[in-house]
């Protein structure tokens, strides 16, 4: 086993953070991934109050310096952060799965004290998050851990600009090694125990999971416990994920974020509500009886059916109902056993009913069922509880509450039980804020409250008194004079100045006796020696549109309790959605956010994507503009893009500029495409190996790609053109048919038979040279900075017209002179092969110490290269013996021309800062190499050598 | 819920020059048809959602340019292309000649697609040239379902668009559940091993 609990690696993962984040915790565990096991170390950091679950690799071990650790993922301990521990009993390691959105760590760890801290440090974090008061909001993003999660390996790997890589199947995502499956592994069967397991989705629902036998033995499974015929599937929860499409103002979530599209897609169908939804009556019956701890009667008919029609929903609040000190301490009451039989033998019997959800807090209970068959348009069932008793945390008095989704309507009930006590209305008003306050549903986020419903009923004792002397109420009450009395009544005198409290809510007139306080077992009001006055305690308020009143009642013939119950029959209009308009509505809005979307795309126009060049020549430019003009509502990012394999975005001789750039909308960015051949792709041109063809992508960022094509024919020149086709050729190249001018650029032309048969025909050196030399040799001899100072542009193109067309036959002598030395440098650095060819080139470097070798490698040079080679010496011999006049010197002459005769076959270089790498890094020899091309010119410069 | 999508996938368009690629797409993701023709120099995309069994499927259509000298360029979009549509005009023999072509193009460029076959400008009997009954011949021959759509009409779009959707959808459910499956193997495989190793140690 390689579990060592070394407490060095915190030290050393300290090291890899800032001086503001605390390594608080470091362990050595193994992750799980594709079912083995590697070595790694988890350790858990704090920014703040933020923490973080760092995962590391190992380059050695053990890890003796931080530069060992290889940071693989964080997980931040978010809200969305779920984690999850179990340890299977016939194991020694405990296993622990972190899943964030993102990502999915399956880690293993000895159980063990540092193990069982560890866990215990993670759960920590998580509950500082929950109480941070911004929890809810699904953008926290710890911010600080960003330059970790793109340091960390996993990020990388999953990285990327593919706009799918999110989408990329990742089985261990789809694998359920949390929560979802936590209750298969939870069974007795598989022997193994649930340390924790955590939705994380807030802090009281976190408490709910360390007691999970407790809680849902006492709210949910009750039907089960006794035996009823309902099957547990039946449950309304399990069902409300399997429906398709929420409709409802509200979307519980999971731990996920809401993307800002399902907002807007929320507000649209909130807002065609009408459109898609018909109102139907719905009859609804609420309940309430304080029950001072007593056990149920036989029957509770008499309250809960109070119309030959069955309601749909049944809603049942009690007060009170177990006022043993057990009730405080354990979530088990044999009284809640109780009374939910006696509720559930009292529902309607003319139709099916089925538990929607139930809820106690100590005494305060609420049970809601509704009929069988709604079943499958009810969703988002939630409840929650407030207590708000001794020191506003005992669950004495408080307040419970069930929500749920009806259809496309939101429907709350509450029950509570305020403070007591004549005078201590004040303390009901601030339990009532309380509730209403405090109440959140916790599968949304942010949780939901009371107030966002469309309709809330709010039942139960409620204590308020009649502020009238004992005599007056009594007096009242025997006359029936119920209107007098609750014109006294502290709750409704608030309703009526419209305060505060239970604002927008409304109440029937309780056309009944006050409900408290009795003698129990008696119609008699409280004889004892405290003698209260007779109050409305228990009553039944609504607040929401649609809702109509059809009974209010009490009911005195339940005597057990020193209360009555009251009861009250509703209409309510419920907005049932239309399947058909809806799915109108839903495809509407979906269609407009998708055309809203492809609107927001980059949009560009381009005024030209096929690019002509006509008769382009050497080294001369042409250029044509690109208006590229951004159409769309969003500013543009275009950029000229790589094709297939190619190094570059287009052929050496064009360019784009600019070749990236960004555009605002409404405006167009000129873009310039320039044809320029120069002597490094003249050859290929000329001897119509590459045609001036190419197709240019430009891409928009996150947009389109548009192609511009890019044709054009070129007017072969001498410029490019081998010594071997050039001196098979007797006029200019221009006369020379094309398809000719390919075959004598075919490799041995020379060779042909025709051309040995008529030896005479060829020239000695290309015409060309001898044209430019002759020039030279005329006009140059006693010209200053010869090849020093650069000629004109326009005569170089006339030099090379002169010479490709023959008009003039001659070079005129109105040139200058270093035009025309420049026309001859270019001419001999635009030959396909050099005057010494590129076979020889090594062989010269390495006889340039030996003169008699360097001749005799010059003898073995193709004839037409030789005579070349020894005719331009002639001519630079010619030169040097006017040095006087003109200046030049013979190691100025050798290196230069050593350079432009003798050039070695480099690799084509693709861009600009690649040749000027490998140039770097060749310098040295590269300065090695030119001395010995001087050299080697020496010999032939500075002697006539006789061959 | 929580997500705009349950599926994100990517749809591309292939075939001959003029058969109404660009036509098809406009309909389907933004309801209209122009009948004025534009030649597509180049490669776009628009976005659509729709709901297939139940479940929000995001497509991202990608219309390429068809003439024949922009076939090496566009080949490169393949990748990462979970369907494709090969669309011929079933008034032009030829680009039903050459949907051949096209599907070898696939061939070359993309390992695992669903594909469909879509005879579009299917709206004037007159000069319909490729009968129904001969591409569906040809179509069930290279194992591929057919239909004859008109984006001018709106013939067909939605269904046709609805049917690669599937076929992808069921693909990827395919490939899940097979993963799946081998990821349960190799997690009974580690209990095995672990098991293994404490015997072992003790």
């Amino acid at each position: 086993m390689f579990y060592v609990q070394l407490m060095d690696i915190a030290k050393l993962v300290q090291k890899t953070l800032t001086p503001n984040e605390k390594c608080i915790q470091a362990i050595e565990c193994a992750r799980i991934l594709d079912g083995k096991r590697t070595l790694r170390y988890a350790a858990i950091v704090i920014n703040k109050q933020e923490h973080g679950v760092f995962i590391f690799t190992a380059l050695r071990v053990p890890c003796l310096q931080s530069s060992d650790l290889v940071l693989e993922s964080v997980i931040p301990i978010d809200g969305s952060m779920r984690c999850s521990a179990e340890a299977p009993s016939q194991q020694t390691e405990l296993r622990l799965s972190l899943r964030s959105p993102i990502i999915n760590v399956l880690i293993e760890m000895p159980k063990s004290d540092p193990s069982t801290l560890f866990l215990a440090e993670i759960k920590k974090a998580k509950d500082v998050y929950s109480q941070v008061p911004a929890f809810g909001e699904p953008a926290a993003i710890f911010p600080w851990l960003e330059k970790y999660k793109r340091q960390s390996t996993d990020f990388n790997q999953s990285s990327g600009e593919n706009p799918f890589a999110e989408d990329i199947f990742d089985p261990l995502k789809h694998m359920s090694l949390d929560g979802t499956n936590m209750h298969v592994v939870d069974t007795e069967s598989s022997r193994q125990t649930t340390w924790f397991q955590d939705d994380m989705s807030s802090l009281s629902s976190s408490y709910e999971h360390l007691k999970p036998a407790q809680k849902s033995r006492s709210r949910d499974s009750l039907d089960k416990i006794l035996g009823g015929d309902e099957d547990y599937t039946d449950s309304m929860e399990t069902l409300q994920w399997s429906l398709g499409i929420s409709s409802g103002n509200e979307l519980p979530i999971l731990g996920k974020t809401i993307s800002s599209r399902e907002k807007i897609v929320k507000k649209f169908l909130t807002d065609r509500e009408l459109e898609f939804t018909d109102q139907h009556s719905f009859r609804i019956y609420c309940g309430t009886w304080n029950v001072n701890g007593q056990s149920p009667p036989d029957s509770l008919h008499k309250w809960m059916v109070v119309d030959a029609e069955p309601p749909d929903i049944y809603v049942v609040g009690f007060q009170e109902l177990d006022l043993s000190k057990e009730a405080f301490i354990f979530t088990d009451s044999p009284k809640e056993v109780e009374w939910q039989k006696a509720v559930k033998a009292a529902l309607h019997p003319k139709a099916k009913y089925l538990k929607v959800k139930s809820i106690r807090l100590v005494g305060i209970m609420l049970i809601v069922y509704i009929q069988a068959k709604h079943k499958g348009f009810i969703k988002f069932i939630d409840s929650d509880s407030v207590p708000t008793g001794i020191m506003g945390i005992m669950g004495n008095k408080g307040g419970v509450s069930v929500r749920f989704t009806l259809h496309n309507t939101s429907l709350c009930f509450v029950t509570s039980h305020l403070a007591a006590h004549q005078d201590e209305y004040e303390r009901r008003n601030q339990d009532y804020k309380d509730i209403m306050s405090k109440t959140k549903f916790k599968d949304f986020s942010p949780p939901l409250e009371i107030s966002e419903h469309d309709i809330v009923f709010w039942i139960g004792d409620l204590n308020y008194r009649i502020d009238l002397p004992i005599d007056t109420v009594k007096s009242y009450i025997k006359k029936g004079a119920h209107k007098k009395l609750i014109l006294e009544d502290q709750l409704y005198r608030q309703l009526q100045a419209n305060s505060e409290i239970f604002r927008g809510f409304e109440e029937g007139f309780p056309n009944f006796d006050p409900t408290y306080k009795f003698d129990s077992g008696t119609d008699n009001y409280d004889s004892s020696e405290k003698n209260r006055v007779p109050a409305y305690c228990d009553r039944i308020l609504w607040r929401g549109p649609g809702v109509k009143q059809l009974r209010y009642d009490s009911h005195p013939q339940l005597k057990i309790s020193d209360h009555k119950p009251v009861s009250s029959l509703f209409d309510v209009g419920i907005r049932v959605l239309d399947d058909k308009r809806f799915k109108r509505v839903y495809e509407d809005i979906m269609k407009k956010l998708d055309r809203l979307e492809n609107d927001h795309l980059p949009q560009i126009k381009i005024d030209n994507t096929e690019l002509i060049f006509k008769d382009v020549k050497f080294v001369e430019p042409q250029v044509q503009v690109v208006t590229v003009a951004n159409v769309g509502q969003i500013p543009v990012e275009f950029e000229f893009i790589n094709k297939l394999d190619d190094q570059t975005y287009c052929r050496p001789w064009l360019k784009a500029t600019p070749c990236k750039s960004i555009i605002e909308a409404g405006v167009c960015c000129e873009v310039q495409i320039e044809v320029y051949v120069d002597k490094s792709t003249a050859a290929k041109l000329n001897s119509g190996e590459e045609k001036l063809e190419d197709i240019l992508v430009l891409h928009l960022t996150n947009g389109k790609d548009s192609f511009i094509t890019v044709s054009g024919n070129y007017m072969t020149s001498s410029f490019g053109s081998s010594i071997e086709a050039l001196i098979q050729m007797h006029g200019p190249i221009r006369e020379v048919p094309v398809a000719e001018l390919i075959e004598i650029e075919q490799p041995g032309s020379l060779s042909r038979v025709d051309i040995t048969k008529d030896g005479g025909r060829l020239y000695m050196v290309p015409k060309e040279i001898w044209k430019m030399v002759d020039f030279l040799h005329k006009y140059a001899m006693n010209k200053d900075e010869l090849f020093q100072q650069p000629g004109r542009n326009s005569e170089i193109q006339f030099i090379r017209d002169c010479l490709d067309t023959g008009r003039p036959e001659h070079i005129p002598d109105s040139l200058s002179v270093h035009s025309v030395a420049e026309a001859f440098l270019m001419f001999l650095e635009s030959l396909p092969q050099p005057v010494i060819p590129y076979e020889f080139y090594t062989k010269c470097l390495s006889t340039s110490n030996n003169l008699l070798l360097s001749k005799q490698l010059v003898t073995s040079l193709p004839g037409c290269h030789k005579n070349t080679f020894l005719y331009i010496c002639a001519f630079l011999r010619e030169l040097l013996k006017h040095s006087d006049k003109n200046g030049l010197d013979i190691k100025f002459l050798c290196s230069f021309f050593g350079e432009v005769m003798l050039r070695p076959q480099t690799p084509l270089f693709t861009t600009a800062s690649a040749k000027e790498a490998v140039v770097k890094e060749r310098r040295s020899k590269l300065r090695e190499e030119d001395a010995k091309k001087a050299a080697f010119m020496y010999h032939f410069l500075s002697n006539e050598i006789e061959l | 819920m929580a997500r705009e999508y349950d599926h994100l996938f990517k749809l591309l368009i292939i075939g001959d020059s003029g058969v109404g690629k660009s036509s098809l797409l406009l309909r389907f993701a933004d309801n209209v048809f122009s009948g004025t023709y534009i030649t597509t120099i180049g490669v776009d995309f628009k976005i659509r959602t729709i709901e297939v069994n139940g479940e929000r499927v995001k497509l991202q259509i990608w219309d390429t340019a068809g003439q024949e000298r922009f076939r090496t360029i566009t080949s490169t979009y393949y990748r990462g292309t979970h369907g494709v549509l090969v669309v011929y005009d079933v008034c032009s023999g030829e680009s039903f000649a050459n949907v051949q072509r096209w599907l070898h193009e696939i061939d070359q460029n993309c390992d695992v697609v669903n594909r469909i076959l879509v005879g579009n400008k299917d709206d004037d009997p007159d000069r319909k040239v490729v009968l129904t009954q001969d591409a569906q011949r040809f179509a069930e021959r290279m194992q591929i379902q057919l239909f004859e759509t008109s984006a001018k009409e709106n013939k067909n779009v939605e269904e046709m668009f609805k049917a690669i959707t599937r076929q992808v959808l069921e693909t990827k459910k395919k490939q899940l559940r097979e993963a799946t499956q081998k990821n349960s193997d190799a997690t009974i495989q580690l209990r095995e091993n672990s098991a293994k190793k404490k015997r072992k140690c003790c």
